[in-house]
């Protein structure tokens, strides 16, 4: 009887499953319970220090290459990558070779650079659109002019101060590439490997796991992994954002499906042993 | 962005999420207004980028300011069309040859030392520097070489894996299966974080400054499930009385 009973758990209605996951993740938007981030992967650290170590003035390359289907992941580590940046006074050129970042990249260059008044053309730049990725980054490891002359609003890029000095790879200090897509590979393989420039990188949780051989060997400087990754930049910087606030979220719902594992596992167990 | 558009933006963004979201009671027709309205933008969307980004910078300004070698590339480009044409379809080849060459050209020696030579350095690498590692990180070296060879030996099926040889291919799966378990468990993370986005968003629009866009689409959603599955049960009840 009670076997039965207990074998009906398994012939639950999975919409039930997805009523109290959307309530587990809902619950904490509305009500933050403020659970702490305490662990700070090494990996995110290592990025920290690569741009904690440079000196003022240095020029960093972000390569910003995700869509809105991975802004929750993605949006705050870049956010707070660029925060870090200005914060060290640290010249930035952005580029991207997703048509879909354009509008993600506004968004966080209409409010970061105020936070730290720093001008465009002077202390930041953005660099529009370019397909065919592999041939922007060929020919940026001779000439980055003979690519980008102008920036996204069509203003020559080649007197503004930001650009002074950094004709290719060999004048950028780091290379960041925050991207949803395979776009650090090729960082990596065609401008860290090939040019000898230092590449870091941010990545959604799912493709994390893959650049852990490039991390040991030093290819990749370092990297962020997911909203985790994002809030645990955060807590670096001191800046709680949005990764930050997605962590008491991200907390219940992982302990929500160890209980349903655990509990099926235990049913199941019993059900067949007793 | 004026205020108008905002509290519209946040109207069409909360409606269409939910809208997704609806599917995961039952399908209904807002979700193929939704899904087919996704496709359309994202089409139109990939168009006048191919041409504002790409047609218009790097062939028809080239061409109007004189530049006409980029007419070889474009047309090298065009012959990838005539493969919609069966008869003519050999042109295409031209194009192909030169996106391989291209391609191959990029692509196999920069794998090759990323990929294959940088790892093994990687691996062995260690081992030349066991006087200076502490214990937990020879440990590490050890694993990571082991893992290696072990997995490898798994792919590895020239020679029959029985008695000794089947453990290290057991152990190589047992690698595998933890870093399959690892992909897994960040899998899940990802998409949970894609699912706090969306509602992280929907919060966002439920606010008054956008007229509580979610708590109302939210509300006409479920008013029309209850209405649907009243008005199915009664057409149902009819015809089962006809019969």
């Amino acid at each position: 009887m009670l076997k039965e009973q207990l074998q009906k758990f398994f012939k639950i209605d999975r919409r039930w499953i997805f009523l109290l996951l959307a309530i587990t993740l809902f619950v904490p938007i509305m009500k933050p319970i403020g659970l702490p981030n305490k662990t700070i992967s090494p990996a995110t650290k290592r990025v920290y220090e690569s741009i904690e170590k440079l000196p003022a003035g240095s020029f960093v390359l972000f390569s910003l290459d995700y869509d809105p289907s991975t802004r929750p992941e993605l949006h705050p580590m870049a956010t707070a990558l660029l925060r870090h940046a200005f914060s060290k006074n640290l010249r930035v050129g952005v580029v991207t070779y997703i048509a879909g970042s354009t509008g993600l990249i506004e968004e966080i260059f209409a409010k970061v650079p105020k936070e730290y008044n720093k001008k465009d053309g002077v202390d930041y730049t953005i660099l529009p659109y370019q397909p065919n990725v592999l041939a922007v980054m060929t020919q940026m490891s001779s000439d980055l002019y003979g690519i980008y002359s102008q920036d996204r609003n069509g203003n020559p890029i080649i007197d503004m101060p930001v650009m002074k000095g950094v004709k290719n790879y060999r004048d950028m200090s780091l290379v960041v590439s925050v991207t949803g897509t395979a776009l650090l590979d090729y960082w990596v393989a065609y401008v860290g490997d090939k040019y000898g420039v230092p590449v870091a990188g941010g990545v959604t949780a799912i493709s994390q796991p893959g650049y852990g051989p490039y991390l040991q060997t030093n290819q990749l400087k370092g990297l962020i992994g997911g909203m985790k990754g994002a809030a645990e930049y955060e807590s670096l910087i001191k800046q709680p954002g949005k990764g930050t606030s997605g962590i008491d979220a991200l907390n219940l719902a992982h302990l929500l499906v160890l209980a349903l594992i655990l509990t099926s596992n235990i049913i199941l167990l019993f059900v067949k042993y007793f | 962005m004026s205020e108008t558009w905002l509290i519209i933006g946040g109207w069409v963004s909360a409606g269409l999420t939910i809208f997704l979201f609806s599917f995961l009671y039952k399908d209904n027709p807002f979700f193929k207004i939704a899904e087919h309205l996704y496709l359309g933008a994202g089409m139109g969307w990939l168009f006048q980028v191919s041409v504002t980004n790409v047609w218009l910078p790097k062939i028809w300004e080239p061409v109007m300011n004189g530049e006409l070698l980029v007419i070889i590339p474009s047309i090298l480009g065009i012959s990838l069309l005539t493969q919609f044409i069966p008869r003519i379809s050999w042109i295409s080849r031209y194009g192909f040859t030169f996106m391989m060459g291209y391609g191959s050209g990029l692509a196999i020696p920069a794998g090759l030392s990323t990929d294959f030579l940088s790892q093994i350095g990687g691996t062995i690498k260690p081992f030349s520097m066991l006087a200076s590692m502490t214990p937990f990180n020879i440990f590490g070296s050890l694993l990571v070489a082991g893992g290696t060879i072990c997995v490898l030996f798994y792919f590895f099926f020239s020679v029959e894996h029985k008695g000794h040889l089947q453990k290290i291919s057991n152990v190589g799966i047992y690698f595998l299966m933890i870093y399959f378990g690892a992909a897994f468990g960040n899998t899940v993370m990802a998409r949970f974080s894609l699912l706090y986005g969306r509602f992280d968003d929907l919060y966002t629009y439920s606010a008054v400054k956008y007229f509580y866009a979610t708590q109302v689409i939210l509300v006409a959603m479920v008013v029309y499930f209850i209405l649907h599955s009243f008005f199915t049960k009664n057409k149902k009840d009819v015809s089962e009385e006809a019969a």
